[in-house]
């Protein structure tokens, strides 16, 4: 490195001042000496050519002693290297969230509300994106309801129409430790008919039923090997009192 | 603050199992259930109004919108929370660890150009005042 250096500077050391101000990499080439009317850049350069930096550092790069010595910026007291997590008094937080395990889905977080929140809001149309994309109608004050207007809501008597029963099915709650004090009225049970998709329910019967079978083979099995019609039932016998 | 959350909170609540007990109500419809359904539909609108009286306080609250995609997923928002405080403690490690090598190069080329070219670094020293070289230790 040291060679690489003086094989530039070795040939510029007859030449005058204008070698103090040849930091260069280039062939070795000094710039121009100034003419002695000139200002030296820094003092000479407008505002608008300054140094696209922070506003905090002075515009302008310096030619004396150096080329191009710039200023050096003014120091940032936060930086990367604070911990700003706990610059910031986050430290309980990121413990809250990142210490314990957070339970993924939204009926986690919102325990107390009902219907299946789990699902995605785009398969129902109840998505917030949409309501951001489409915003509804605001302005208009919210009236109650008079007599004439009620009338639209006289219901015919009896049970809801099967497609519409699901929207009053629940996901199954686990069993909290801690009681809740309001008692609500419990939502109607659904009854079980062959249109109903409860996955769990079908599951179980599902496994029941190869179970059942497997049972019932195992069971026919065991007949067959006890009676003596089984062909294989004399070679696999050990030898019997003959 | 908190007290303005709690507000809308609690209407919310309140609306939402209105219209639960509405759903009930509709679910296995009786001719007595009508006056009882009326005056659930009344008290659907003024929870409407309620909450729409909580809005003015709320006005100023900014919620990111990587915050709805989560819920619109049918995921836990604090998910979001924590993938942010995650990032961003990863963020300022990686920072942190450009500055300290930047800082080790720099010690480094100082005291190297001190040694190949003392009398321009003296120079350089003057003007930017004596700026001894940093040693860095890494913690391991």
């Amino acid at each position: 490195m040291t060679e690489m250096f003086s094989t530039l500077y070795g040939q510029n050391d007859a030449q005058g001042p204008a070698r103090s101000s040849s930091l260069g990499f280039g062939p070795g080439n000094p710039p121009p000496p100034l003419p002695p009317n000139q200002v030296p850049m820094a003092a000479q350069m407008p505002p608008q050519l300054g140094d696209e930096g922070p506003a905090l550092r002075k515009p302008g790069a310096m030619n004396e002693p150096f080329y191009l010595l710039r200023e050096l910026p003014v120091g940032n007291e936060l930086t990367g290297n604070t911990n700003l997590i706990t610059h910031y008094n986050l430290e309980h937080a990121y413990n809250k969230f990142c210490g314990k395990k957070v339970k993924e889905k939204l009926s986690n977080f919102l325990p107390e509300l009902p219907g299946m929140i789990d699902w995605p809001g785009t398969q129902d149309g109840s998505s917030l994106r949409s309501l951001i994309e489409k915003p509804p109608v605001c302005g208009n004050s919210f009236s109650p309801l008079t007599g004439a207007s009620l009338t639209g809501f006289r219901l015919h008597t009896g049970p809801l129409p099967e497609q519409y029963r699901l929207m009053h099915i629940q996901p199954p709650k686990k069993k909290s430790k801690h009681k809740h004090k309001h008692n609500r009225p419990q939502d109607p049970i659904p009854q079980e008919t062959p249109s109903d998709s409860d996955p769990k329910k079908k599951k179980k019967k599902r496994d029941d039923d190869p179970d059942r079978k497997k049972k019932k083979k195992d069971k026919k099995k065991k007949k067959n090997r006890h009676s003596p019609d089984h062909p294989g039932l004399a070679g696999s016998q050990p030898n019997s009192l003959r | 603050m908190a007290e303005k959350f709690d507000n809308l909170e609690e209407h919310l609540e309140k609306f939402v199992e209105n219209i639960r007990q509405m759903g009930i109500i509709v679910s296995d419809f009786q001719p007595s259930s009508q006056t009882g359904l009326n005056q659930k539909l009344n008290y659907m609108i003024t929870g409407l109004q309620d909450i729409e009286k909580c809005r003015q306080q709320l006005h100023e609250i900014n919620v990111p919108l990587e915050a709805f995609e989560y819920i619109d997923q049918g995921r836990n928002p604090q998910l979001y929370t924590k993938e942010c405080l995650e990032r961003a403690l990863a963020k300022n490690e990686q920072v942190k660890g450009k500055i300290d090598t930047m800082t080790k190069f720099k010690s480094l080329l100082i005291s190297e150009l001190g040694k190949v070219f003392p009398e321009e670094m003296t120079k350089y020293k003057a003007i930017h005042g004596d700026d001894p070289p940093l040693i860095v230790t890494l913690d391991l």
